[in-house]
């Protein structure tokens, strides 16, 4: 089947869909909630895992989600400029060492593991959650440092909602999007599309050049354009099936670094991604089907005269899953998970393939005082036939007292080569093992609010060590180069955060400080005289951390935050490296409710306001001040409502 | 109730405070100027990293073994560019080709203060002066070889030639530039800046050295690699030394300064005379874990300099070897040592 008629035949199922929902005056009462990721919210004990709030959400509506993680979390974001390529680290890992996942599939690339985040609009989702640590018993290759997750979780019966908005910024940017949602009875149709342009023509000092003259960023044009339709059923009281489809295409240029003259490089990317789920709920049994159909494309032109160089990639993921409540607070979850990818690409000789299977369990109880909860994971994963590491974790929730928890958890991680590593022609290296590790972290949380609810502190401290095996690198061959498992690499650290929110007047004021201090560091010589050896990795900053000041008063949010990124080296010797920044962002967000649930939201932001001029990574220019402003409207004719609406089954 | 408050406070505050008690401020680069001597010493050409800006020249005083990691910066005040792929002296100057900046840097060889910069080049790999007033560049991408006039410090034609031009030399009056991605040798009339003629040879030309009888060896790396020989008024090649296997990947040909003793890189280093009638079987320095990038030979003494680029993302160490193989000793370069530059 052709794009095209796929496309077609995912939007036929949308009218048609939207169009019953309209002819059903049915009003059969269910939970208000859909399940997602059902392992994240049950089988996560030990592990930190910080959820988003809508709040902050919002202010980064007109974001990707590489500026979220990297303004809100301990996620260092390497990123190329804005609207460049932006990938992670996380806790000291590589960028293969952040499982991203979408609804509870992997969306990371099977060509080279990773996404690129400046390509996700964070507005895709209506949840971003971030799971801190090894988790690879859970969602398999790459939930090393940690693993986020996106999800999309619609709301039943709340009738027919229509969202559009606009944004300028700075350097000519304009996004727009619209949303129309459909909720009714067992039905909810929703579709979005999005539209984004961005000239990126901004002014920086090049302090690589002498005098650091101020230059203007030529060749940074981004333009995107990206539809989501949604599309969720209650069959019965216990049966639920829901479909996605996301397509999306970028049209990027590639600008020149500070010490090249030109650039004419462009980049194209596009996708599609459809996924299928089916939930049997009962009172003691949960069971789920699902599965992911992704097609994604990515055209480099060197320059405008280059052909493309071309990489296309196709995966098939079918996932099953039973979480069945025993008694004594036990609860088990048994799943099975079956992964197809195929990929061509000019470096590669032929068409490849993979076929990954796995299974995956896990097991957890609740004591009997409800003080603990812990959960012991396992996960084999078998690629293309051969067994990857067997992974399991075992984590524990402790309450200590009213307001203070104790985390614990141990996890063995692993990755495995990715399809360049494997099958690119020259060097590929078809015996790459799997990269495999042990983790194991313990912290603290603390959530405690004063009597009359008039202040709350919320704070965290997790300590965590992990070293990786077999981590894969690529070096000089006999006449090219090829990637070998040759690094150990010991990542360990700190993270903290703080956070205190209070009662004033009729106003609330929160301050939060998060800090993070990360040492990953290379354990063997590569090569004779290899001087990396007990050394930072590159791109790691054993520093940053950030400050943020809130004000909300009635319909109003103001908020002021700094954020720090240390010393980055740029040479494995660590004798080479990028100067720290700080970054002053300031917001206004407005909300004017008006009729019914009908409202107008306004966002001010302002970033980097104090000029700071910095490189996130060496030779890529960063923006100085800029501004960005958005508007969007909500409409919503709530759905007539009858008694039995009200009612809630539990699932 | 106060009292209750207080405890999660201090907790809080340590927690935050906890990540920052230790010191991570890097050792800066040196930064002071240095003024090297006009004779005995060598520079080496370090590319550093694509894309990263981090190229560098550094020296090393034959006489004293010290060495300078990095001269252009503290002369100039600012990083020479991206990719510095070679340099060379002639009349006085140095020219220092840096490649993914698409540029040529003229440097004063003592202060290594830039005197001019000659630009508008795509992707520039070798320098060879052809006459007082005039020089060839090499170039990757341009398809073409860039003339320069020596006096304005501009590029003044170029001489169309398809594919990636490399490494150069000067002969009877013209020039003979190997070709990475045709199977030529091409040759060059200097007087009006044409190719005359050109000389078959295999796929990946990429080193070219001139001999004591006036003969041409050129090194092209391919899945059959292979060694000419090649007279330069006949334009026939003369010897084929052909490689064994085809993991074998022959660069970086360089002579002696008596010009009667190759030297070149496949994995290891290999030392070949001229009058010998089959390629060398065992390596003169052997590779030894190392990832050797670059040779030089010291001219009179023939002491061989060896470049280990260890990971390509660190310092490279120069090791310097007697003509009979031994180690004298070794220094530290920038990021991937590539090519010297003797005075």
């Amino acid at each position: 089947m052709t794009r095209a008629a796929s496309l077609l035949l995912i939007l036929l199922i949308l009218a048609a869909s939207a169009a019953r929902a309209h002819s059903l005056a049915d009003t059969i009462a269910l939970g208000q909630v859909e399940i997602n990721a059902t392992r994240l919210a049950e089988f996560s004990s030990g592990t930190k895992v910080q959820q988003i709030d809508s709040v902050t959400m919002a202010r980064y509506r007109w974001s990707d989600l590489g500026e979220l993680l990297s303004d809100e979390t301990p996620i260092f974001i390497k990123s190329y400029g804005s609207g460049s390529l932006a990938t992670t680290s996380f806790r000291g890992g590589s960028a293969n060492h952040t499982a991203i996942l979408w609804n509870g599939f992997n969306i990371g690339s099977p060509m080279n593991g990773m996404i690129d985040l400046s390509l996700i609009p964070v507005s895709i989702a209506n949840s971003v959650s971030i799971q801190y640590g090894g988790a690879s018993a859970l969602w398999g290759s790459g939930a090393v440092g940690g693993s986020i997750h996106l999800n999309n979780m619609p709301e039943f019966g709340r009738g027919l909602t229509v969202d559009v908005g606009a944004s300028f910024g700075s350097f000519g940017e304009l996004r727009q999007q619209a949303r129309v949602e459909m909720g009714q009875g067992k039905w909810i149709s929703s579709i979005a599309v999005y539209n984004a342009i961005a000239h990126n023509d901004f002014d920086f000092y090049n302090t690589e050049q002498r005098g650091a003259p101020l230059q203007q960023q030529q060749n940074a044009e981004f333009k995107q354009q990206g539809l989501l339709a949604e599309e969720y059923y209650r069959i019965n009281g216990k049966q639920r099936i829901n479909l996605r489809f996301w397509y999306e295409n970028s049209d990027r240029e590639v600008p020149p670094t500070m010490v090249q003259e030109t650039s004419s490089a462009e980049q194209q990317d596009e996708s599609y991604r459809a996924t299928a789920e089916w939930q049997h709920l009962s009172a003691s049994v949960k069971t789920v089907v699902r599965a992911a159909y992704f097609d994604e494309q990515l055209s480099w032109y060197a320059s405008e005269l280059d052909p493309a160089a071309l990489n296309h990639s196709c995966t098939a993921i079918a996932e099953a899953e039973s979480s069945i409540r025993l008694d004594r607070g036990q609860l088990i979850n048994v799943g099975i998970n079956n992964t197809y990818a195929l990929a061509f690409s000019d470096g590669f000789p032929d068409e490849q393939h993979q076929e990954r299977a796995a299974a995956f369990a896990s097991y957890q109880l609740d004591s009997r005082n409800s003080l603990s909860k812990t959960t012991l994971s396992a996960r084999q994963e078998l690629v293309a036939g051969k067994l990857a590491p067997l992974t399991g974790s075992l984590g524990s929730d402790y309450k200590l007292n009213g307001w203070l928890t104790a985390k614990a958890n141990v996890a063995r991680v692993y990755r495995i080569p990715t399809f360049n590593d494997l099958f690119w022609k020259p060097g590929g290296n078809p015996d790459l093992l799997p990269e495999s590790g042990y983790s194991g972290e313990a912290g603290l949380a603390v959530d405690h609010e004063l009597a009359g609810s008039t202040a709350r502190f919320i704070g965290d401290v997790t300590g965590y060590s992990r070293t990786m095996d077999n981590w894969i690198i690529w070096l000089p061959g006999a006449s090219y180069w090829t990637p070998m498992n040759i690094m150990n690499v010991w990542s360990r650290g700190i993270e903290a955060h703080a956070a205190v929110a209070m009662h004033v007047e009729q106003a609330m004021i929160k301050l939060g400080v998060m800090t993070n201090y990360v040492l990953s560091t290379n354990q063997v010589a590569k090569s004779a005289n290899d001087a990396s050896v007990d050394k930072q990795l590159i791109y790691v900053p054993a520093y940053s951390g950030n400050g943020k000041l809130s004000l909300i008063y009635k319909d109003l949010i103001a908020t002021f935050g700094m954020n720090y990124t240390g010393y980055r080296f740029t040479s494995t010797d660590n004798a080479e490296y990028l100067e720290p920044y700080w970054l002053a962002n300031a917001s206004i967000a407005y909300k004017l409710p008006l009729r019914g649930a009908n409202e107008i939201s306004l966002l001010a932001q302002g970033f980097n306001l104090f000029d700071e001029q910095y490189q996130v990574m060496l030779g890529r220019p960063m923006p100085l001040v800029n501004f960005q402003f958005g508007i969007s409207l909500r409409f919503n004719r709530p759905q007539p409502t009858t008694p039995k609406d009200t009612d809630r089954h539990a699932h | 109730m106060h009292t209750r408050l207080f405890l999660p406070l201090p907790l809080l505050a340590a927690f935050v405070l906890l990540p920052s008690c230790k010191k991570d401020k890097p050792e800066p680069a040196a930064d002071q100027p240095v003024v090297v001597g006009a004779t005995g010493g060598v520079y080496i050409a370090n590319e550093g990293n694509f894309q990263f800006g981090n190229s560098k020249v550094s020296y090393y005083n034959i006489a004293s073994g010290s060495a300078v990691e990095d001269l252009y910066q503290p002369a100039n005040g600012v990083a020479l560019g991206d990719v510095c792929q070679s340099m060379s002296l002639f009349n006085g100057k140095g020219y220092v080709v840096v490649n993914n900046s698409g540029k040529v840097v003229v440097v004063d060889p003592s202060s290594f203060v830039a005197t001019a910069t000659i630009t508008g080049f795509n992707s520039p790999r070798y320098f060879l002066p052809v006459s007082n007033s005039k020089a060839y560049v090499t170039d990757i991408h341009a398809n073409g070889i860039a003339v320069v006039n020596l006096s304005t410090n501009t590029i003044t034609g170029s001489i169309h030639c398809p594919g990636w031009t490399e490494e150069l030399v000067l002969a009877y009056g013209k020039a003979y530039v190997t070709n990475e991605t045709r199977d030529k040798v091409y040759v060059i009339d200097t007087s009006n800046d044409q190719i005359t003629d050109s000389i078959t040879v295999s796929m990946g030309g990429n080193s070219i050295v001139a001999d004591a009888n006036g003969k041409l060896w050129v090194m092209c790396s391919s899945a059959s690699s292979k060694l000419y020989r090649i007279d330069p008024v006949s334009m026939q090649v003369e010897e084929l030394y052909t490689f064994p296997n085809s993991s074998d990947s022959p660069w970086r040909l360089n002579i002696n300064s008596g010009s009667d003793t190759l030297y070149y890189l496949n994995k290891d280093v290999y030392r070949m005379p001229i009058s010998a009638s089959a390629l060398p079987g065992s390596p003169f320095v052997a590779t030894d874990g190392r990832n050797l990038y670059g040779i030089g030979v010291e001219p009179n003494s023939g002491v061989v300099y060896v470049a280990d680029a260890i990971d390509y993302v660190q310092r490279g160490t120069v090791y310097r070897y007697k003509a009979d193989g031994s180690l004298i000793n070794s220094f530290q370069a920038g990021i991937i040592p590539g090519e010297f530059c003797f005075q």
